[in-house]
């Protein structure tokens, strides 16, 4: 149907937003546009302002001027219904998970079911262990408490809770932070399977150079309050930037040193 | 989008049964598109039971993995096989989304395990539960006991500066809610007792009753009430976070002693300042019942300190300032065992924190209960 016009779309936009500490300067003339079925990665040093803008595009956190929008509703200028309603198409999964410690997977994957639709009860475990399975856990997993999750798990019942209502956008805190490789390699492709296959607009903070490097079809790069360079990983390698210039070599000089290549890193010898 | 719009409907086609899906199918209608299908109008409801071998989704304009799962699990449940049902006419995004959901279609059924202890069950395990907890009491008073012996044996192991922020913390920063709560019960005990005495022309025996009441009983029990609810559980939230954040794994894995550094200075903060406290109740206590005596039972301060020297025989006094160390052991203990006992999840902190009130104050009316019997047993 209408799926041509619809890939245009700006779903989230961040319009000359300016955010300022104190004497600090986070974001200064920010500007950033994110389309429909786009996956997007954030990338920056400590302190550049990622999580600070991603708090801000969730609504909350207030900028100190400029405008977010997530699917055209401005997060701090609309009436609260419209802002609440909104809420409900995108999702996000916090860096910790977040998960409520009070409630079972299951339970926290349900609140937002319960709290904003009319599933059938008789669905309703269904639509729980469908979401368990969409983030690659077994419905045995639903049983569980958080605080009995390795880190990985944590994240999977976070990012079932977060697809819970069937988002448009799903923001993402550094996903595979804290997991192991193979572990953060299938959470890669988990997020990539949503974004192809569900159509879901990934706009994530990562770190993993691995995940930039094989999922990411657009890099962002925050930098000195603003948004230093924008494209897909070889436009960004190619800019000419001493942090993003660091940033990619970072691992490139681990493994183009061929006199290490059979040592144990182990060294000082 | 009326209401009346059909959103499903079956046909045949070559002789196969196809059900053909149309409008929105999202999470939103869930409620609508079940009555539709299962319904007794519905496809798959009623006392047609034509089974669709094939599904149509050219009038589909919305298909997300709820709605799917909706349908997938209607037809599962109406005996059709997932796996030989044909797709046609389905957009590439339906599609993927339909497949999706019926790769995972088995993994969706699976109940989740829920065992509910029958009653005899959980009150057993509550009074194992219980059992424990005091055990773990016993043990951690002992190793504190042991660490307290320690210290006094070696000064310098104390922690001075952790010590005295924790009587700054403990006992400096209670004296307002002190000074204010038992001034205030000084107030009623005198109004409540001098209702009775006027009646009777005794109204000098006021002061006795509040004296010998307030220093006895009443100053320490509300005095370590308070220190219960106020630094029991700050104890327990400031040690189970501490845990939480594996500070005090930290502290273990420096060479240091857990029990040194953060117990014995907040047992010895509140062991010391909870006697101060109760002299600051005492004093605040009559002073309350002083005004109020003074106000409506015509006995002037003069009159009611020189009543005091007769009526307040020093014992009560003393008795009730030798409670509130006892009082305090217990309470700090409570609390920083109940800290350090909270396991490696948020909500143990607030459940353990709430524990450590309910149990500091509970231990405070037991000992003060004690107490009376045996004072009484040995005539004092």
């Amino acid at each position: 149907m209408n799926a041509p016009a619809l890939a245009d779309e700006v779903v989230v936009d961040v319009q000359n937003v300016h955010t300022r500490f104190g004497k600090q300067m986070v974001h200064e003339d920010l500007s950033l546009q994110v389309r429909r079925g786009e996956l997007v990665a954030l990338i920056g040093g400590s302190g550049s302002g990622k999580s600070v803008l991603l708090r801000e595009i969730l609504g909350l956190q207030r900028p100190t001027a400029g405008t977010l929008r997530v699917l055209g509703t401005d997060m701090w200028q609309s009436p609260e219904s419209e802002r609440a309603a909104v809420r409900r198409r995108f999702g996000m999964m916090f860096q910790e998970g977040a998960l409520f410690s009070s409630l079972d997977v299951a339970g926290n994957v349900a609140t937002p079911l319960l709290e904003h639709t009319d599933t059938p009860p008789a669905l309703l475990p269904r639509l729980v262990n469908l979401r368990l399975a969409l983030a690659g856990l077994g419905a045995e997993v639903g049983a569980k408490m958080p605080a009995q999750l390795s880190g990985g798990m944590k994240k999977r019942a976070a990012l079932a809770r977060a697809l819970a209502l069937e988002p448009e956008v799903l923001f993402l805190d550094e996903p595979t932070s804290g997991l192991d490789p193979i572990t953060a390699r299938a959470f890669d492709a988990l997020i990539e399977f949503l974004n192809r296959d569900l159509g879901l607009t990934v706009l994530m903070i990562t770190h993993d150079l691995d995940t930039l490097l094989s999922i990411a079809r657009r890099i962002v790069v925050l930098g000195r309050g603003r948004v230093l360079a924008d494209g897909t990983a070889e436009q960004v390698m190619s800019v000419d930037e001493p942090w993003i210039k660091s940033y990619f070599s970072s691992r490139q000089t681990v493994h183009s040193d061929p006199a290490r290549a059979g040592q144990a890193p182990a060294d000082g010898a | 989008m009326g209401e009346a719009q059909r959103q499903c409907w079956v046909d045949e086609q070559d002789g196969r049964v196809v059900l053909h899906l149309g409008g929105a199918w999202s999470l939103a209608g869930l409620r609508d598109l079940s009555a539709q299908l299962s319904g007794p109008d519905g496809p798959l409801g009623g006392g047609r039971p034509r089974l669709p071998q094939r599904l149509d989704g050219q009038a589909l304009q919305h298909l997300d993995t709820a709605a799917a799962l909706l349908l997938l699990g209607a037809l599962a449940d109406a005996g059709t096989d997932l796996a030989q049902l044909e797709l046609q006419h389905f957009d590439a995004r339906h599609g993927r989304v339909l497949e999706v959901v019926r790769k995972r279609y088995a993994e969706t059924t699976a109940a989740p395990p829920k065992r509910p202890l029958a009653a005899l069950g959980r009150f057993g395990k509550a009074t194992s539960e219980m059992g424990q907890l005091l055990l773990g009491h016993v043990e951690f008073f002992g190793r504190t006991l042991t660490e307290i012996g320690r210290v006094l044996l070696n000064p310098r192991r104390l922690r001075l500066h952790e010590l005295f922020a924790q009587l700054g913390q403990v006992g400096v920063n209670a004296v307002p809610v002190v000074v204010l709560v038992t001034f205030l019960i000084g107030v009623v005990m005198a109004y409540m007792l001098g209702l009775q005495a006027e009646r009777f022309g005794a109204n000098i025996f006021v002061v006795d009753g509040v004296a010998l009441g307030m220093t006895r009983e009443f100053s320490p029990l509300i005095v370590a009430t308070i220190m219960a609810g106020r630094s029991g559980a700050a104890f327990t939230a400031q040690l189970g976070t501490m845990k939480l954040t594996e500070e005090i794994d930290a502290i273990r894995t420096l060479g240091l002693e857990p029990a040194q550094v953060l117990v014995v200075p907040r047992v010895l903060a509140l062991v010391i300042t909870l006697p101060l406290l109760v002299f600051v109740g005492n004093v605040a206590g009559l002073a309350g019942a002083a005004m109020m005596a003074n106000a409506t039972l015509d006995i002037t301060p003069q009159v009611f300190v020189n009543r005091l020297h007769l009526a307040l025989a020093p014992r009560h006094y003393v008795i009730g300032l030798a409670k509130a160390p006892v009082f305090a052991l217990f309470i700090a203990v409570i609390g920083c065992r109940m800290g350090v006992a909270v396991s490696r999840d948020t909500r143990s902190i607030g459940i353990n924190t709430t524990s450590t009130v309910v149990q500091g104050i509970v231990a405070v009316i037991l000992l003060d209960a004690m107490f009376a019997v045996f004072f009484q047993e040995l005539g004092l």
